[in-house]
This record gives C-alpha cells, structure tokens and sequence, in this order.
C-alpha cells in the first residue's frame, strides 16, 4: 500500500457531479467514439463477407473514394454554390418578411389582436402542405423554391421577434421616459438592444430552417442543380455512396451554420454573459 | 405566446378578470373577441372571392372560395377525406407511438446513467443533425417506399424531440430536490415517483407535444414523396389532375389537425400541470 | 417666483383601478419641499411611496391636486428632475460610460461638454476606472453609484431617490448613505430619498415624512435639525429614531385594537 493514500471525500451527489465534470474537463471523451466505430466495423465486414447486396451497400473504403471523388469534382462544389444562393435568397426574403410582420404585431396591439389568431392557425399548417400550391403558382423553376424557402423562414422571425420586442421591461421603458427619449429613440436605443437578442434566436433559427428547406425546395420542385439533386440522383442509380456524401455536405453545412451563428452571437450580445471585472 | 401569455397573468394579480357575471359584458367581450379573430380570416375570404367573380385570376391557378368549400365537402361525403385521413392518422399512431416511446426511454436513460450518455450522446447528436430529407434516401434503399419508410421517418420526427425534452426535463431538476428526498430517506423507486417523473413531467409534455407536431409534419413530407394513399397523397393527386380545389381542401384539412393537436395539448398540459401555475 | 428646486406637492390624491375597482393609493399628500433641503419619506412596504414619486416624475399621471416644481405644474417626465429606482436599471448592453450619456440624449451640452460631464461624474460617485465596464461586471453597491451619476448628469434641479439602496448589503448600504451625504452637500440640489429604512431616513434626512398605509397619507413630518455631515450614532439622530420607529409600532397596535 502506498502511502500517502488519497484523503477520502465524502460522497453526495453534489460533489459526485462536480468531480465528473471537473474530469471530464480534463480529458477528452473516447467513449463517444466506439458505437460509431461498432458500425462501421459492422458496415465493413457485412460488404466483406457479402452479407448484403454490394450493389447497393458498398464498403466504407468505396464510400470514402466517392466522397473524395466528389469533394475534389467540380460539380460538388457547384451544386452547393446553387443551393447557397437559393438558400441566402429564400432567407432574406422570409426574415425580412418575419422582422417587418414580427415589428408589426410586436409594437401594435391592434395589430396582433387582428392578425395574430390567423398567423397562429396558419402555423399549423404542416409546410410541406405548401408545396403543391406553391408549384402552381410559382411554377417549378426558383422563384417557387425561394417563395418555399421564405415560407418556412418567416414563421420563427416573426415570432421571436414579436417576443423579443413584446418582453422588453418597462422598467428601460420608464427610464426613456424619465430621459424624455423621442418614440425614435426610444426604438433605436432602447426597444432594439433589449429585443436583439431574441430576434437573434429567430434569425438563427430561420437560418437553419432555411437550409433544409432548400433541401426540401430542391426535392419537391423539379430537379435543378443543387445538393438535393445530388441525392436524388444518387437515389435513382443506386449510388448509395453518392446519397451518403450528400448527406454529410447536407448536415456538415447545417453544421457550419449552427457553429458560425453561434460564434456571432457570443460576440454580438457579449453583454448578456457574465465576465470579470479585471 | 403561450407561455408569455400566462406569464402575463401571473405576472400582475390586478389584470385576472373578477367574475361579475353581469351578462351583457361577458356577451359583449367575447364578441370583440371573436369578431377580431375572424377579420382577417373573412377579409381574406372576401378579397379571394370578389377576385373569382371578378375573373381577375383564372380558376385553374385560384378556384374561388364557393367551389372549394363544395369540393371539402364532397369529399367527406364521398369517404375519400375520411379514409385517407384514417389512414394518415394511424400512420401517425404508429410512428408517434414507436418514437415517442424510444425516445421516452432513451431521454431516461441518457438522464439517469452518465456512461451510457457518454457513449452514446454524441452518435445521437450526428443522428439528430441529419435532417429526415437526408434520411428519406437512404432508407429508400433499405426499406423500399412501403409503410416501413414511413413509420420509420415519422417515428424519427417524434423521437428527437421527446428523447431532448426528457433528458434534459431531468437533469434539470435541482440538485436541493435530491437533497431533501435524501434528508427523508426517499428509495430509489419513491425518488423517481416522486421526484424525478412530477418535476421532469412539464419537460417531457413539450416533447411529446413537439414529438406529435413533428410527427404530423413529417408524415405530410413522406406522403408528398411516396404514396398512393393518405391525405398528403390526396393532395399530389389533386395537383396532378389540376384540381386545385382539391389541393386546398386537403391543405384545410392537413391545418386542421395541426391546430387540433395543438389545442388538445394546450388543454391537457393545462390540466395535467396545474400545480406548476400554483407553485409560482 | 420660486427658486429652483421648490417642489410643492398640494392636495395629491391618487387611485388605482384595478379591475373596474378604484382603490385609493394616496390621500390629501401636501408637503412643501424647500431648494437644497434633503426630504426623506418613510413607511412601510405599499403605503404609495413609489407612487408619489412617480407622480412627481410624471411617470405616472390621472390624480388629483397638484404638483409643481419652481411654481410650474408638472406635465410629463423632464430633464429638470432625476431619479434613481430601487433596482439600477442601467441598459446591460452598454458600458458604465454610455449608460450615464444616454441620459444625455436630449442634453443641449456641446459633445466636448457632455464628455466632460460624464467624466465629472463618474468622478462623483467614486468610478473611475470601470467606465468601461458592463453592468453585469458591476456589484449591486457600483451599479446603483451609475445609476446616481446617470440621474445626476443632466444637473436636474430636484433628484428622486426610490429606496436606492434597498438591494445592497449592510456595508455597501452604510458607506453609499454617506456618499449621498457628500453628493448631496456638493451638489447643493433637492433630494427627495423614498426608504423602509427609518436609521437611513434619519440619517440623511432635513425632515422626514411619515406615511401611515391604505390609504397613503402623511401621518407626521418630523424635523431633523442636527447639521449635515452627520455621524451615524449620534445621540439626537438615535433618539428621533426611536421616536420615528414608536410610530410605526403605534399603527401597529391600533390595527390590532380596531
Ligand atoms: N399600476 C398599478 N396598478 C394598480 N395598483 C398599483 C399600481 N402600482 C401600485 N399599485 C398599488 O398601489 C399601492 C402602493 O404602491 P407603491 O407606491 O409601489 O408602494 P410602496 O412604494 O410604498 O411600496 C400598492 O398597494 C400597489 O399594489
Ligand atoms: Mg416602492
């Protein structure tokens, strides 16, 4: 036995939380790794011993050719360029849709009481509902796969930024007033910061949304060129490793959004977290 | 809105209406309130049917409001409606009652045993990011375009959502909860009786509430993309022969059940989660 | 005319409908408050304290009788009064420095002058060297020093005080008393301190204002004749004190009786 034995600490589940915490700090968690690994290990040695069909199933080292393949092609990069600006169009056109409709109802009492019954009656529309009107209407080509994208962004903008505006204190309000702010500025400096952060969340939100929309837009509208083409298309000939790469540019560019979005709003509304006084 | 609503009434005792009972306030209240909720709605209405009269816009692209009320109804009438929506629904049932489930027991799991957590969150995650769009291709391939598919992506839908709600509905309880069941001596069965299921139960309402929407939602894609029977297909047949009063009616009814699920959950979280207003 | 600072509360009676109901808040409120005099009011928790000040603000309007600051009747906030709230209420997305020139907005100061005041006050209430520092860097004592030198900036002729230092510690507490003390003696301005606290009343306060509850009303003003700067265990102050405190106990023994 040693012996500077360890002083023990007593054991409640306070402390118990606090010292996993603290370890799990310290050093990276493997454990997160193996079921992953248990499949891939299982995807190898079905394609191997020729368990399931190849033809459809092919071995991970083939999918990771194709990934490369198609990560190096031109038209990878081509078809995400589209599908981008279909996405950034969709989403500028939903948010500022959200954010004028969400100032609306936010700032005018008449406003909600008239239009927020329908809008929330609306919302529970499934939206991909939309979709065989929005074919008539828009067509086939982009605008209809904008007009889809907007649809399904303005809903989260509109009601965070309805919120955000809505729980402002009026206790920022009453200290305007004692200031004797203008309606201008009591919008610009006080109404805005205070509700920024929640319409932060909306726009967030609507970014995300977007993003599978377009997805959704590129699936339900007529083949053009875009990632979604690339999983149908890879659906239509069998090309499994083809529809596994788009799903990983599909879910590593919502990804992409999600770790981006984040970064900005820490820097936007530093305010909000707690730092110490140097 | 919700939320914020009732945090309104709670917020100020003075704003809770007294019951006074005089009559002709309450008639007169709930009027306004009626008469501002269908504004909109009818305006709508009236300006969609004034553009058919007008022949402003040619039926193909906007059957007027008259023809697509008679074609909902016709609809029920034949069965067609109803007999898709049956089996829309039991679609639904299946897939929400699979995910929900799953989902119940694995947000339990991932809440209760740290390691389990530990291997299996981060796959859960991947799992959660890839949206059904990207899924739907890929079980094409395995499962073929049957009910499997189906059952399967809007189980997917339900089970995220729940699976969220209910782990993080329990490790949000308080620590000082724990405490006092560990002052009086509470087993483990009588802490998660009595501590963990009331106090994690408000949590794991919003996700079986959300798990539903979802699982609505997600039927309406998958019956959009393949199938030859449901409400969503109701809707691609329509579209394919160009009745678009058919598309609407079946939008209508697709909104209607949306908002019904939403009201039955609206009433029964109501219910069943009293003792939350109370508490506060 | 009235020199700067008279406010002159006549007659003030305020009530507030709360579901069709009206129920009286303040009653018959009179008090004459001299330029450069130091009133404290005190009374318990809901007596309508806010309220009058609030009214004096012109946050809050629809009461009768009149208030007039310098002989003019109030209509509305303005820049000629200050107040500071029970909690700071400084904007958390905008640093020390910026939280005290936004009350500046509708300043007539050139920038270089609205700079300089800024700076001056920062000065005043002891800050220099966290103007840049956000309110969630602050402590509740360093917070409710902004939010004095943000009601103080624009000079105002008569500063209100809704129980300031209410959140804070004992220490914090005692030592922004005798801050207030200085300021107030630097200043030279009307200060008008809403507190429970009968020790801080007495302390800071020319004359106190007693106010007995439902409704609101002026139940005794007691004098306080001792020269500023005071010493917090004087054996005067201690003795109005008790005099004060025996007050609130009588209402309490007459609620019991009745
Ligand atoms: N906006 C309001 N509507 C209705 N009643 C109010 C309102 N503001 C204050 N009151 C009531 O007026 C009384 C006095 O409030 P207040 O002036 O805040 O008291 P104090 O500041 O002395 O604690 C309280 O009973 C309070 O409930
Ligand atoms: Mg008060």
């Amino acid at each position: 036995m040693s012996i500077s034995r360890p002083i023990p600490i007593p054991s409640t589940p306070l402390i118990r939380r606090a010292a996993a915490f603290q370890a799990a700090l310290r050093r990276p968690d493997y454990r997160g790794l193996y079921l992953p690994a248990a499949l891939v290990v299982l995807w190898s040695l079905a394609t191997y011993f020729g368990w399931v069909d190849t033809r459809i199933l092919v071995s991970p080292l083939e999918t990771l050719k194709t990934a490369w393949h198609l990560l190096i092609s031109k038209m990878l990069w081509v078809s995400l360029g589209y599908s981008l600006a279909r996405d950034a169009s969709g989403f500028l056109a939903g948010s500022i849709i959200g954010l004028l409709l969400g100032t609306l109802l936010g700032t005018s009492r008449l406003a909600d009481r008239l239009i927020s019954p329908t809008f929330h009656a609306f919302k529970q529309i499934a939206v991909f509902a939309w979709i065989p009107l929005i074919a008539v209407w828009f067509g086939l080509g982009e605008p209809a796969k904008i007009a889809f994208i907007a649809l399904v962004v303005f809903p989260p903008v509109l009601l965070n930024t309805f919120d955000g505006i809505r729980s402002v204190s009026r206790d920022y309000i009453e200290v305007a007033r004692a200031f004797e702010f203008s309606t201008l500025q009591q919008s610009l400096r006080v109404i805005l910061p205070a509700a920024l952060p929640q319409i932060f969340t909306g726009l967030r939100l609507g970014l995300i949304y977007a993003w599978l929309a377009t997805i959704g837009a590129e699936y339900f509208l007529k083949a053009a060129p875009g990632v979604g083409n690339i999983l149908i298309d890879g659906r239509e000939k069998f090309l499994m490793d083809q529809v596994i790469t788009g799903v990983a540019v599909v879910a590593a560019v919502g990804y992409v959004f999600h770790y981006l979005t984040a970064r900005l709003e820490k820097r936007l509304l530093s305010w909000r977290t707690r730092t110490d006084v140097p | 809105m919700n939320a914020q609503a009732t945090q309104l009434a709670l917020g100020s005792p003075t704003l809770s209406p007294v019951r006074t009972w005089i009559v002709p306030r309450w008639i007169g209240q709930s009027f306004a309130v009626t008469a501002r909720t269908l504004f909109l709605p009818l305006l709508i209405l009236g300006l969609w049917q004034l553009t058919s009269w007008r022949g402003w816009i040619a039926p193909q692209i906007l059957p007027a409001p008259t023809i697509v009320w008679a074609t909902f109804v016709e609809l029920i009438r034949s069965g067609d409606t109803p007999t898709n929506l049956l089996i829309s629904l039991e679609r639904v049932g299946w897939g929400f009652l699979a995910g929900g489930s799953i989902g119940l027991v694995f947000g339990i799991l991932m809440a209760q045993f740290p390691s389990f957590r530990a291997y299996v969150y981060p796959s859960f995650t991947i799992f959660t990011q890839v949206p059904a769009l990207g899924w739907i291709p890929l079980l094409m391939m395995f499962v073929g375009i049957g009910e499997a598919l189906k059952i399967i992506i809007i189980a997917k839908a339900a089970m995220v959502p729940v699976a969220i709600n209910t782990f993080q509905g329990i490790r949000n309880i308080p620590e000082n909860h724990f405490e006092v069941a560990s002052v009086f001596r509470l087993t483990r069965l009588q802490v998660v009786h009595k501590v963990i299921l009331p106090a994690a139960l408000p949590s794991i309402f919003t996700g079986l509430r959300y798990g539903l929407t979802h699982a609505w939602l997600a039927l309406v894609t998958v019956e959009l993309l393949a199938s030859s029977e449901g409400i969503g297909f109701q809707m691609v047949w329509g579209r394919q022969l160009f009745q678009l009063d058919v598309v609407i009616a079946s939008i209508l009814v697709i909104g209607i059940v949306g908002l019904s699920i939403d009201l039955v959950f609206s009433l029964i979280e109501s219910r069943l989660l009293r003792w939350r207003r109370a508490a506060f | 005319m009235a020199k700067p600072g008279t406010l002159s509360i006549v007659n003030v009676s305020k009530k507030y409908k709360v579901s069709g109901r009206e129920f009286p808040v303040l009653e018959d409120i009179s008090l004459d408050i001299a330029p450069g005099e130091f009133v404290s009011v005190v009374g318990s928790s809901g007596c309508g304290k806010s309220t009058l000040l609030r009214l004096v603000m012109g946050l809050d309007n629809g009461y009768q009788g009149e208030i007039l600051l310098d002989g003019v009747k109030i209509k509305g906030p303005g820049l000629d009064r200050g107040i500071v709230f029970q909690e700071h209420r400084l904007f958390p997305w905008l640093n020390v420095e910026k939280n005290i020139g936004l009350a500046l907005q509708n300043s007539p100061l050139s920038p270089a002058a609205r700079r300089d005041a800024i700076r001056e006050h920062i000065e005043l209430v002891g800050l220099v060297g966290f103007e840049k520092a956000l309110p969630n860097q602050l402590s509740g004592g360093m917070s409710q020093r902004v939010a004095i030198a943000r009601a103080l900036v624009n000079r105002p002729e008569i500063l209100l005080l809704d129980e300031p230092f209410g959140a804070l510690d004992a220490i914090n507490r005692t030592k922004l008393q005798a801050e207030l003390q200085r300021i107030w003696q630097v200043e030279g301005i009307t200060m008008v301190l809403v507190t429970h606290d009968v020790e801080e009343a007495v302390f800071l306060g020319d004359r106190i204002v007693v106010m007995q509850q439902r409704p609101g009303r002026i139940k005794r003003i007691v004098p306080v004749t001792k020269p500023h700067p005071r010493t917090r265990n004087d054996f005067d102050l201690l003795q109005i004190r008790e005099s004060v405190v025996a007050e609130f106990s009588n209402v309490a023994v007459e609620t019991v009786i009745a």
